[in-house]
Protein backbone atom coordinates (compact mmCIF):
# COMPACT_ATOMS: atom_id res chain seq x y z
CA UNK A 1 0.00 0.00 0.00
CA UNK A 2 0.99 3.43 -1.20
CA UNK A 3 1.28 6.12 1.67
CA UNK A 4 0.89 10.12 0.94
CA UNK A 5 2.31 11.52 4.90
CA UNK A 6 2.13 15.32 5.17
CA UNK A 7 4.94 15.94 7.78
CA UNK A 8 4.47 18.43 10.71
CA UNK A 9 6.29 21.66 9.59
CA UNK A 10 7.86 21.46 13.27
CA UNK A 11 10.03 18.51 11.24
CA UNK A 12 11.77 20.86 8.64
CA UNK A 13 14.19 21.47 11.36
CA UNK A 14 15.14 17.88 11.28
CA UNK A 15 16.87 15.25 9.20
CA UNK A 16 14.58 12.17 10.68
CA UNK A 17 15.49 8.77 9.02
CA UNK A 18 12.97 7.19 6.68
CA UNK A 19 10.45 5.67 9.96
CA UNK A 20 10.18 8.32 12.43
CA UNK A 21 9.59 6.58 16.14
CA UNK A 22 9.64 9.35 17.91
CA UNK A 23 8.67 13.41 17.55
CA UNK A 24 8.50 14.41 20.99
CA UNK A 25 7.21 18.20 20.63
CA UNK A 26 7.46 19.24 24.75
CA UNK A 27 4.20 21.88 23.77
CA UNK A 28 2.31 18.83 24.07
CA UNK A 29 3.31 17.30 27.20
CA UNK A 30 6.54 15.18 28.46
CA UNK A 31 5.64 12.97 25.60
CA UNK A 32 7.09 9.52 27.98
CA UNK A 33 9.66 11.63 29.25
CA UNK A 34 10.25 11.09 32.71
CA UNK A 35 13.20 11.07 35.74
CA UNK A 36 15.18 8.50 35.55
CA UNK A 37 15.73 6.68 39.28
CA UNK A 38 16.81 3.36 40.37
CA UNK A 39 15.45 0.10 40.96
CA UNK A 40 12.62 0.15 43.96
CA UNK A 41 12.43 -3.75 44.70
CA UNK A 42 13.96 -3.86 48.25
CA UNK A 43 12.39 -3.76 51.75
CA UNK A 44 9.74 -0.97 51.70
CA UNK A 45 10.40 -0.21 48.71
CA UNK A 46 14.30 0.86 49.15
CA UNK A 47 17.00 -0.12 46.94
CA UNK A 48 18.81 -3.13 46.67
CA UNK A 49 22.42 -2.69 46.88
CA UNK A 50 25.07 0.01 47.74
CA UNK A 51 26.45 2.38 45.40
CA UNK A 52 28.84 5.41 45.86
CA UNK A 53 26.27 6.82 43.12
CA UNK A 54 22.99 7.94 44.90
CA UNK A 55 20.69 7.52 41.68
CA UNK A 56 17.56 8.81 44.44
CA UNK A 57 18.07 12.36 44.37
CA UNK A 58 18.82 13.50 40.32
CA UNK A 59 17.33 16.67 40.07
CA UNK A 60 13.28 16.59 38.71
CA UNK A 61 12.86 17.02 34.79
CA UNK A 62 9.59 19.86 33.99
CA UNK A 63 8.01 21.60 31.36
CA UNK A 64 9.45 24.73 31.37
CA UNK A 65 8.44 28.08 29.85
CA UNK A 66 12.16 29.23 30.32
CA UNK A 67 11.32 31.88 31.92
CA UNK A 68 13.51 34.60 33.84
CA UNK A 69 13.80 36.69 36.56
CA UNK A 70 14.51 40.32 34.48
CA UNK A 71 14.02 38.57 30.78
CA UNK A 72 10.38 37.02 31.45
CA UNK A 73 9.57 34.23 29.13
CA UNK A 74 12.15 32.97 26.04
CA UNK A 75 9.37 30.11 25.90
CA UNK A 76 10.36 27.46 23.24
CA UNK A 77 11.61 27.00 19.62
CA UNK A 78 8.06 25.85 18.15
CA UNK A 79 5.44 27.40 21.03
CA UNK A 80 5.99 28.20 25.07
CA UNK A 81 6.83 24.86 26.08
CA UNK A 82 10.22 22.50 26.47
CA UNK A 83 11.03 19.95 28.80
CA UNK A 84 13.66 20.96 31.10
CA UNK A 85 16.35 18.98 33.35
CA UNK A 86 17.04 20.77 36.31
CA UNK A 87 19.88 19.92 38.56
CA UNK A 88 20.03 20.06 42.70
CA UNK A 89 22.39 23.12 43.73
CA UNK A 90 25.12 20.35 45.03
CA UNK A 91 28.32 19.16 43.49
CA UNK A 92 31.40 17.60 44.12
CA UNK A 93 35.00 18.25 42.75
CA UNK A 94 35.24 16.39 38.81
CA UNK A 95 37.57 13.67 40.05
CA UNK A 96 34.93 12.57 42.80
CA UNK A 97 31.59 10.42 42.31
CA UNK A 98 29.00 13.29 40.84
CA UNK A 99 27.26 14.32 44.38
CA UNK A 100 22.97 13.15 44.65
CA UNK A 101 21.62 15.89 42.55
CA UNK A 102 24.06 17.03 40.74
CA UNK A 103 22.37 15.97 37.36
CA UNK A 104 19.13 15.57 36.15
CA UNK A 105 18.53 12.94 33.58
CA UNK A 106 15.90 12.15 31.64
CA UNK A 107 14.69 9.08 29.67
CA UNK A 108 12.03 7.82 27.39
CA UNK A 109 11.52 3.91 27.80
CA UNK A 110 11.09 2.25 24.41
CA UNK A 111 11.58 -1.16 22.89
CA UNK A 112 12.37 -1.85 19.44
CA UNK A 113 10.41 -3.22 16.09
CA UNK A 114 12.89 -3.02 13.28
CA UNK A 115 15.52 -4.90 12.44
CA UNK A 116 18.69 -3.73 13.06
CA UNK A 117 20.11 -0.70 11.38
CA UNK A 118 20.68 2.73 11.46
CA UNK A 119 18.85 4.39 14.36
CA UNK A 120 18.91 8.26 14.65
CA UNK A 121 18.40 10.63 17.64
CA UNK A 122 18.10 14.23 17.13
CA UNK A 123 17.00 17.13 19.76
CA UNK A 124 17.22 20.83 19.65
CA UNK A 125 17.84 21.98 22.72
CA UNK A 126 19.23 25.21 24.97
CA UNK A 127 21.11 25.42 28.55
CA UNK A 128 21.47 27.80 31.13
CA UNK A 129 22.92 27.67 34.92
CA UNK A 130 20.17 29.37 37.12
CA UNK A 131 20.07 32.79 37.14
CA UNK A 132 20.53 33.68 40.98
CA UNK A 133 23.77 35.87 40.78
CA UNK A 134 25.16 38.43 38.57
CA UNK A 135 27.97 37.53 36.10
CA UNK A 136 28.08 34.78 33.26
CA UNK A 137 27.77 31.12 34.34
CA UNK A 138 28.76 29.17 31.24
CA UNK A 139 31.08 27.61 33.75
CA UNK A 140 28.87 26.38 36.22
CA UNK A 141 27.52 23.56 33.05
CA UNK A 142 30.34 20.47 34.02
CA UNK A 143 28.49 18.97 31.02
CA UNK A 144 25.56 17.63 28.91
CA UNK A 145 24.67 13.95 26.56
CA UNK A 146 22.66 12.04 24.72
CA UNK A 147 22.44 8.11 23.64
CA UNK A 148 20.55 5.26 23.33
CA UNK A 149 20.62 2.11 26.06
CA UNK A 150 20.26 -0.27 23.55
CA UNK A 151 19.79 -4.58 24.63
CA UNK A 152 19.97 -6.79 21.88
CA UNK A 153 20.07 -10.81 21.94
CA UNK A 154 23.36 -10.37 23.01
CA UNK A 155 24.70 -7.35 24.14
CA UNK A 156 24.02 -4.44 26.65
CA UNK A 157 25.63 -1.07 25.63
CA UNK A 158 25.73 2.62 25.99
CA UNK A 159 25.74 4.65 22.99
CA UNK A 160 25.92 8.41 22.62
CA UNK A 161 27.98 11.65 23.16
CA UNK A 162 28.68 13.60 26.25
CA UNK A 163 29.60 17.67 25.83
CA UNK A 164 32.50 18.49 27.81
CA UNK A 165 31.57 21.66 28.76
CA UNK A 166 34.19 22.44 31.92
CA UNK A 167 36.02 20.63 34.96
CA UNK A 168 36.10 22.46 38.12
CA UNK A 169 35.76 26.12 36.43
CA UNK A 170 37.50 25.82 33.99
CA UNK A 171 36.32 25.69 30.24
CA UNK A 172 36.86 22.66 27.92
CA UNK A 173 34.08 22.70 25.23
CA UNK A 174 35.08 18.89 24.05
CA UNK A 175 32.95 16.41 22.98
CA UNK A 176 33.20 12.73 23.87
CA UNK A 177 31.56 9.13 23.31
CA UNK A 178 31.00 6.41 25.28
CA UNK A 179 33.44 4.19 25.46
CA UNK A 180 34.59 2.68 28.44
CA UNK A 181 38.13 1.69 29.05
CA UNK A 182 38.98 -1.80 29.78
CA UNK A 183 38.49 -1.55 33.74
CA UNK A 184 37.05 -4.34 36.33
CA UNK A 185 33.12 -3.54 37.44
CA UNK A 186 34.60 -2.88 40.88
CA UNK A 187 37.26 0.07 39.25
CA UNK A 188 33.85 0.96 37.37
CA UNK A 189 31.62 0.97 40.19
CA UNK A 190 34.37 3.53 42.21
CA UNK A 191 35.50 0.31 44.47
CA UNK A 192 32.57 -1.02 45.81
CA UNK A 193 31.85 -4.40 45.90
CA UNK A 194 28.47 -6.05 44.03
CA UNK A 195 27.30 -2.75 42.80
CA UNK A 196 24.13 -3.02 40.48
CA UNK A 197 26.81 -1.54 37.82
CA UNK A 198 28.26 -3.10 35.51
CA UNK A 199 31.59 -2.00 33.59
CA UNK A 200 30.11 -0.10 30.29
CA UNK A 201 27.03 0.61 31.65
CA UNK A 202 25.93 4.33 33.09
CA UNK A 203 28.63 6.15 32.13
CA UNK A 204 27.28 9.48 33.36
CA UNK A 205 28.14 8.92 36.74
CA UNK A 206 30.17 5.53 37.04
CA UNK A 207 34.10 5.43 35.65
CA UNK A 208 36.62 7.10 37.59
CA UNK A 209 37.33 10.68 36.61
CA UNK A 210 40.46 12.37 35.60
CA UNK A 211 41.82 15.96 36.16
CA UNK A 212 42.15 16.63 32.38
CA UNK A 213 38.12 15.79 32.01
CA UNK A 214 39.18 12.09 30.73
CA UNK A 215 37.09 9.38 32.25
CA UNK A 216 37.22 5.80 32.30
CA UNK A 217 33.98 5.86 30.52
CA UNK A 218 34.37 8.00 27.53
CA UNK A 219 36.62 8.31 24.34
CA UNK A 220 37.25 12.01 23.04
CA UNK A 221 36.12 12.95 19.92
CA UNK A 222 38.87 13.55 17.18
CA UNK A 223 39.05 17.10 16.77
CA UNK A 224 36.25 17.45 19.20
CA UNK A 225 36.98 21.20 20.25
CA UNK A 226 33.78 22.81 19.84
CA UNK A 227 32.39 26.79 20.59
CA UNK A 228 28.87 26.13 21.28
CA UNK A 229 26.80 29.36 21.55
CA UNK A 230 26.42 30.67 25.01
CA UNK A 231 25.26 34.22 25.13
CA UNK A 232 26.14 37.53 26.74
CA UNK A 233 24.06 36.80 29.43
CA UNK A 234 22.74 33.67 31.73
CA UNK A 235 18.70 34.85 30.82
CA UNK A 236 19.22 34.65 27.14
CA UNK A 237 19.29 30.96 25.60
CA UNK A 238 19.69 30.42 22.32
CA UNK A 239 18.48 26.80 20.91
CA UNK A 240 21.24 24.63 18.96
CA UNK A 241 20.86 21.15 16.94
CA UNK A 242 22.40 17.82 17.82
CA UNK A 243 22.19 14.88 16.25
CA UNK A 244 23.60 10.75 16.42
CA UNK A 245 23.61 8.46 14.04
CA UNK A 246 24.17 4.87 15.01
CA UNK A 247 24.47 1.04 13.37
CA UNK A 248 22.81 -1.11 15.42
CA UNK A 249 23.73 -4.05 12.94
CA UNK A 250 27.40 -3.03 13.12
CA UNK A 251 27.28 -2.15 17.16
CA UNK A 252 29.04 1.17 15.42
CA UNK A 253 28.53 4.79 16.04
CA UNK A 254 27.97 6.32 12.40
CA UNK A 255 28.11 9.98 12.80
CA UNK A 256 28.07 12.82 15.76
CA UNK A 257 26.42 16.45 14.82
CA UNK A 258 26.62 19.16 16.84
CA UNK A 259 25.51 22.51 14.76
CA UNK A 260 26.46 22.21 11.68
CA UNK A 261 29.84 20.64 12.37
CA UNK A 262 29.58 16.75 11.59
CA UNK A 263 31.75 14.50 13.34
CA UNK A 264 32.87 10.95 11.36
CA UNK A 265 32.68 7.89 13.71
CA UNK A 266 32.76 5.50 11.90
CA UNK A 267 34.19 2.11 12.91
CA UNK A 268 33.85 2.80 16.14
CA UNK A 269 32.49 0.41 18.75
CA UNK A 270 30.73 1.02 22.05
CA UNK A 271 31.43 -1.10 24.69
CA UNK A 272 29.25 -4.50 24.98
CA UNK A 273 28.38 -5.84 28.52
CA UNK A 274 26.81 -9.11 28.88
CA UNK A 275 22.70 -8.56 28.45
CA UNK A 276 20.85 -7.85 32.11
CA UNK A 277 17.70 -9.75 33.23
CA UNK A 278 14.41 -9.27 31.27
CA UNK A 279 15.05 -6.01 29.24
CA UNK A 280 15.72 -7.84 25.60
CA UNK A 281 15.06 -5.39 22.75
CA UNK A 282 15.13 -2.32 25.07
CA UNK A 283 15.82 0.89 23.44
CA UNK A 284 15.80 3.88 25.53
CA UNK A 285 16.71 7.46 24.42
CA UNK A 286 17.94 9.31 27.45
CA UNK A 287 19.39 13.03 28.01
CA UNK A 288 21.36 14.30 30.63
CA UNK A 289 22.81 17.95 32.49
CA UNK A 290 25.37 17.88 35.21
CA UNK A 291 26.90 21.16 37.25
CA UNK A 292 30.09 21.92 38.01
CA UNK A 293 29.54 23.95 41.20
CA UNK A 294 27.08 23.78 43.79
CA UNK A 295 24.21 25.68 41.80
CA UNK A 296 21.62 24.26 39.59
CA UNK A 297 22.20 24.45 36.24
CA UNK A 298 19.28 23.61 33.52
CA UNK A 299 18.90 21.77 30.15
CA UNK A 300 15.89 22.78 28.07
CA UNK A 301 14.73 20.65 24.92
CA UNK A 302 12.42 21.99 22.50
CA UNK A 303 11.88 18.53 20.58
CA UNK A 304 12.99 15.31 19.94
CA UNK A 305 13.31 12.94 17.10
CA UNK A 306 13.70 9.21 16.85
CA UNK A 307 14.23 7.65 13.55
CA UNK A 308 15.10 4.50 12.24
CA UNK A 309 15.97 3.72 8.74
CA UNK B 1 -7.52 16.17 26.92
CA UNK B 2 -5.83 17.83 29.23
CA UNK B 3 -1.82 17.61 30.68
CA UNK B 4 -0.96 15.96 33.70
CA UNK B 5 2.45 15.51 35.82
CA UNK B 6 2.98 13.85 38.95
CA UNK B 7 7.13 14.77 39.95
CA UNK B 8 8.48 13.02 43.25
CA UNK B 9 10.14 17.09 43.77
CA UNK B 10 11.80 15.25 46.67
CA UNK B 11 12.08 11.92 47.21
CA UNK B 12 12.97 10.17 51.09
CA UNK B 13 14.61 13.38 51.98
CA UNK B 14 15.75 13.40 55.83
CA UNK B 15 15.54 17.28 57.10
CA UNK B 16 16.33 19.13 60.47
CA UNK B 17 15.23 22.59 60.96
CA UNK B 18 14.33 24.25 57.78
CA UNK B 19 13.73 23.22 54.15
CA UNK B 20 12.61 24.35 50.73
CA UNK B 21 11.70 21.49 48.00
CA UNK B 22 13.35 22.33 44.46
CA UNK B 23 11.81 24.76 42.64
CA UNK B 24 9.04 23.72 39.85
CA UNK B 25 7.63 25.42 36.67
CA UNK B 26 4.13 24.83 36.63
CA UNK B 27 2.77 28.16 34.37
CA UNK B 28 1.26 25.26 31.87
CA UNK B 29 -1.13 24.28 34.95
CA UNK B 30 -4.18 25.70 36.10
CA UNK B 31 -4.44 23.38 39.21
CA UNK B 32 -1.94 21.66 41.43
CA UNK B 33 -1.51 19.67 44.51
CA UNK B 34 1.60 19.23 46.79
CA UNK B 35 1.51 16.19 48.91
CA UNK B 36 3.79 15.57 52.09
CA UNK B 37 4.44 12.14 52.57
CA UNK B 38 6.21 12.20 55.64
CA UNK B 39 7.78 8.81 56.84
CA UNK B 40 9.30 9.28 60.16
CA UNK B 41 9.41 12.49 62.36
CA UNK B 42 11.42 12.01 65.29
CA UNK B 43 11.42 13.26 68.82
CA UNK B 44 7.51 13.91 68.53
CA UNK B 45 8.40 16.56 66.68
CA UNK B 46 6.37 19.02 64.96
CA UNK B 47 6.40 19.57 61.11
CA UNK B 48 5.00 22.94 59.76
CA UNK B 49 4.97 23.72 55.73
CA UNK B 50 3.29 26.22 53.72
CA UNK B 51 3.29 26.98 49.91
CA UNK B 52 5.36 29.76 48.24
CA UNK B 53 5.30 31.15 44.78
CA UNK B 54 7.74 33.28 43.11
CA UNK B 55 7.98 35.83 40.32
CA UNK B 56 11.52 34.41 39.06
CA UNK B 57 11.93 31.15 40.64
CA UNK B 58 14.99 32.17 43.02
CA UNK B 59 13.19 34.98 45.47
CA UNK B 60 10.25 33.42 47.35
CA UNK B 61 6.84 34.46 48.90
CA UNK B 62 3.87 32.78 50.89
CA UNK B 63 1.11 32.27 48.66
CA UNK B 64 -1.18 31.81 51.73
CA UNK B 65 -1.62 28.02 51.40
CA UNK B 66 -0.33 26.05 54.30
CA UNK B 67 -0.30 22.21 55.60
CA UNK B 68 -2.11 22.38 59.33
CA UNK B 69 0.55 21.28 61.70
CA UNK B 70 2.02 17.62 61.24
CA UNK B 71 2.98 15.50 63.98
CA UNK B 72 2.84 12.39 62.75
CA UNK B 73 3.91 10.21 59.74
CA UNK B 74 1.71 10.28 57.17
CA UNK B 75 0.29 11.02 53.47
CA UNK B 76 -0.90 14.90 53.94
CA UNK B 77 -1.99 17.51 50.91
CA UNK B 78 -3.17 21.05 50.12
CA UNK B 79 -4.69 22.65 47.02
CA UNK B 80 -3.14 25.62 44.95
CA UNK B 81 -4.60 27.57 41.89
CA UNK B 82 -3.90 30.81 40.47
CA UNK B 83 -0.18 30.35 40.88
CA UNK B 84 1.96 31.94 38.17
CA UNK B 85 4.87 29.65 36.78
CA UNK B 86 6.88 28.62 40.29
CA UNK B 87 6.03 26.62 43.19
CA UNK B 88 7.51 25.27 46.10
CA UNK B 89 7.02 24.05 49.83
CA UNK B 90 9.05 25.62 52.51
CA UNK B 91 8.80 24.08 55.44
CA UNK B 92 10.09 23.51 59.24
CA UNK B 93 11.02 20.81 61.68
CA UNK B 94 9.84 22.93 64.80
CA UNK B 95 12.36 20.85 67.58
CA UNK B 96 16.25 21.26 67.51
CA UNK B 97 17.94 18.32 66.61
CA UNK B 98 14.62 16.79 65.78
CA UNK B 99 14.50 14.95 62.41
CA UNK B 100 11.69 14.54 59.42
CA UNK B 101 11.80 11.50 56.35
CA UNK B 102 10.01 13.33 53.97
CA UNK B 103 9.20 13.24 50.06
CA UNK B 104 7.34 16.36 48.45
CA UNK B 105 5.29 15.12 45.03
CA UNK B 106 3.78 17.73 43.39
CA UNK B 107 0.13 16.78 40.43
CA UNK B 108 -0.22 18.84 38.22
CA UNK B 109 -3.08 19.46 35.63
CA UNK B 110 -3.95 21.72 33.06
Amino acid sequence: MEHLVALDQGLSKYQPLKRILAYDDFDRGLCGWIDLHPNYVGRDFNTLRYSLVDKTQWGPIMLSSASFRLAGTHGSLDGTYSMKLSTRPVARPYTEAPAPGSLSHSIKRMTTHLPKGLRQFEMWYAYTPEQDRQGISEHAMRAFGFFFDVQDDDYRYFIGARYLNAVDGEMVRKWQIFKAKDVSDLEWAYGVENDWCKHGIDAMWYGRRYPDGSTDGFKWVDNGYQDLCYNESDDKINWGYARLLIDTQKREYVELQSGSTVFDLRGIAPTLTPPYARIKGLFNPSIWVENDSDRRVFFYVDSVVISAE
Amino acid sequence: MRNFQASAVERRITIQGEFASHPMEAGWASEALFFLIVEELTDAAVLRAQVEISADGINWIPEGTAFEAIGRPGHYFVKVSHFGNWLRVKGVVERAGAAAKLSVHLHLKG
